[in-house]
């Protein structure tokens, strides 16, 4: 080779600029030598990179297993994943890098877990599956709508264990509020007497209290909005705070707001009118307590 | 005891106003014992489903819990024999769980399969038919979800198919096998289609025989108090694996489920509350309205102390009614919600978030009955320090 190279050099050329040329070309190579492969980039998520102490452009090693971990790595980016409810309990943290990488990490070349197909506008997601899962054996498809539904199916559990608990806290409120109502016109008693001594009718003084059990319950659907208004904030502020995450926990929506306050009305009323009937009913020297 | 039957014949005078309290009460009462069922009774379910069997320690793959996630540890035949070595260790098992194929006529259904060491194996109970010798290569345990599927009673043979190949749009050849019988995988959910086969012919199935892959080490310590010593060991020969006892499971799994931990105080506390201010309102505006009668017994020379604990008893029989319903609605409220939140996708059909225990209805009738008596306690002290004369020129006026 050196041979080759001597004789194919032209004579006229000086012998400085052919031992420049070697001198450099060697550099190069050495260069090309030592320098450090590029490294692959990864994403952290926020809550592990705050965990491990890392930043961009730091160097961390990665490997399949802990007994393993041959793969050296630059910190390319830290990201905040979207909010998962799913994860929200879990203490998994993920990084995320460029499949050949991970492919080539795991010694699973060409290898993945699943794929993500957009269909042409037109095309029905469910012929779509039906054809796919034909065509081949070793997977599934699944339609996004399929793929929601399953992976709300905890969701959806909570949900009716909320709503189980909801009405036992109805059912509860519910008594309380019909017990508190029929004393507050209990207490009337002697107004009501002296009410029917100086003629008052007895469907005005009826009128009358289930007017004043309609108000109080109304007061007290006011207050209660408020009450949840700030128990929501207090629950989303702690378990934001808890889990460390965006997520809400506790939504106050007009409807729920709404719901809440026709019942109370409705049972304020209700039980209003109970004991104001009861009233009416009895004599005036019985409600003034010389029957 | 005096002053209780006063105080229950105070109570039979307004009948409306009392069965209201005592139905609010009870409600409240029914919550509470829920709450208090739901906050003990996870960890003591999962505390009983991880010792179903007896065995106290897991060793899973390094940062994982027990078929958390797909990862599998090699060479297990070397670190069986590892852990068995410890003194303490009465016996050791590996357990291989992986997704496989069951063959149908037509089809392929999906199964989920154990590689198990029937000798010491801590994930099943037999139901029917008989368990798997140690070298039963050629015999399959079903649940009864998978003998459905499979179409497949005890006796027959069913084909298992561990991989498919999308490429070559073909399953690989199956594996003939004969079911010896049907077992409650302890761990699986509700309707879970599980079968299970001896360690090797597992790992074939799933191409995990090469490494001699496992998904956990079940360990029985040889007595509880040596549990702690063995973890300890273990966590120091195998550093590259995660070993749990039975009570670091139960803190991850605390962890886990601590939204249901808290909502359980929560609500407990509110439905405390509730009682609370029912009993103290009920009994306040009876004081009020007996204050009359309260001054006259005042005046003919009964005691303040008498006066205290008549209203005190009130409160206690009013809660005492209230949570003696309570405890029955409750432990029927406690079915319902079970029911609910145990049809938590992949949850362990053996698992309830709701137990039953009698430790729990005393904590409960305890609390409610203390909180009686603290609602009583503003009432009381109205009717103590009512003042007699004026109480009684007013009433004769």
């Amino acid at each position: 080779m050196r041979d080759g190279l001597c004789s194919s050099v032209p004579s006229e050329v000086p012998w400085w600029l052919i031992a420049s040329m070697s001198l450099l070309l060697t550099l190069c190579l050495t260069l090309a030598v030592q320098a450090p492969a590029r490294l692959p980039g990864i994403a952290v998520e926020r809550r592990l990179a705050a965990r491990l102490d890392l930043s961009v452009g730091d160097t961390v090693r990665l490997g399949p297993a802990p007994d393993s971990l041959r793969v050296l790595a630059t910190v390319a980016a830290v990201y905040e994943p979207r909010p998962d409810p799913a994860e929200v309990p879990l203490e998994s943290r993920r990084i995320r890098m460029h499949l050949p990488d991970l492919a080539a990490l795991l010694g699973v070349p060409d290898r993945v877990d699943r794929f993500g197909v957009a269909l042409r506008p037109g095309v029905s997601p469910d012929s779509a599956v039906a054809v796919l899962d034909r065509t081949a054996l070793g997977y599934q498809a699944y339609s996004s709508r399929e793929i929601a539904s399953g992976s709300s199916q905890t969701f959806r559990v909570v949900s009716r264990f909320h709503r189980a608990i909801a009405v036992i806290s109805i059912v509860a409120s519910a008594i309380f509020l019909l017990c508190i109502m029929l004393l507050k016109v209990e207490e009337r008693r002697m107004d009501a007497a002296v009410m029917r001594f100086i003629g008052v009718r007895r469907r005005t003084i009826f009128g009358a209290l289930v007017l004043e059990a309609a108000l109080v319950a109304m007061a007290g659907s006011a207050a209660g909005t408020l009450l949840a208004v700030a128990a929501g904030a207090a629950t989303n502020a702690y378990y934001r705070r808890f889990f460390d995450t965006t997520l809400t926990f506790s939504v106050i929506t007009p409807g729920i707001v709404t719901f809440a306050v026709l019942l109370s009305l409705a049972l304020g009323v209700l039980a209003g009118a109970v004991a104001a009937a009861r009233l009416v009913r009895t004599r005036p020297m019985v409600l003034w307590g010389r029957g | 005891m005096r002053s209780l039957g006063l105080g229950v014949r105070s109570l039979i005078r307004r009948r409306l106003r009392t069965a209201l309290s005592i139905l609010g009460i009870a409600v409240a009462a029914a919550l509470l014992l829920d709450m208090v069922l739901l906050s003990g009774g996870i960890e003591k379910s999962f505390a009983e489903l991880v010792l179903a069997r007896g065995f106290q320690i897991r060793v899973t793959p390094k940062g994982t819990l027990p078929f958390d996630t797909e990862a599998t540890i090699p060479g297990a035949a070397g670190v069986l024999a590892g852990i068995r070595a410890d003194p303490d260790v009465e016996t050791a098992g590996a357990v291989l769980g992986t997704p496989l194929f069951g063959r149908i006529p037509d089809s392929l259904v999906t199964l989920f399969g154990y590689g198990i060491e029937p000798e010491a194996q801590g994930v099943y109970e037999v139901t029917a038919g008989r368990d798997l010798g140690p070298a039963d290569s050629a015999g399959v345990l079903l649940s009864p979800a998978a003998a459905r599927l499979l179409d497949a009673r005890i006796g027959d043979t069913v084909t298992l198919v561990g991989r498919l190949d999308p490429q070559a749009l073909a399953s690989r050849p199956g594996r003939r096998l004969v079911a010896r019988g049907l077992v409650r995988w302890v761990y699986d959910a509700r309707g879970q289609a599980s079968v299970g086969t001896i360690l090797p012919v597992m790992q074939r199935l799933a191409g995990q025989r090469g490494d001699d892959r496992v998904s956990v080490f079940v360990v029985k310590a040889t007595s509880d108090s040596g549990v702690a010593g063995v973890a300890a060991r273990l966590r120091e020969r195998l550093p590259r694996l995660e070993v749990n006892s039975v009570a670091d499971l139960v803190v991850h799994f605390r962890k886990r489920l601590v939204y249901f931990r808290q909502l359980s105080y929560i609500l407990g506390s509110m439905s405390l509350v509730v009682t609370v201010l029912l009993v103290s309102t009920i009994l306040t505006i009876a004081v009020g309205e007996r204050l009359g009668e309260i001054a006259t017994v005042r005046a003919i020379g009964v005691s303040r102390a008498t006066v205290v604990k008549q209203v005190l008893a009130e409160g206690s029989a009013l809660t005492l009614v209230g949570a003696a319903l309570g405890m029955v609605l409750g432990l029927v409220t406690a079915r319902y919600l079970d029911a609910i939140l145990t049809s938590f996708p992949g949850l362990p059909a053996a698992f309830s978030f709701f137990v039953p225990r009698t430790g729990a209805l005393l904590t409960a009738a305890a609390v409610l009955l203390a909180t009686g008596a603290v609602a009583g306690a503003y009432p009381a002290w109205l009717a103590a320090r009512a003042p007699v004369a004026a109480t009684l020129r007013s009433e004769a006026t």
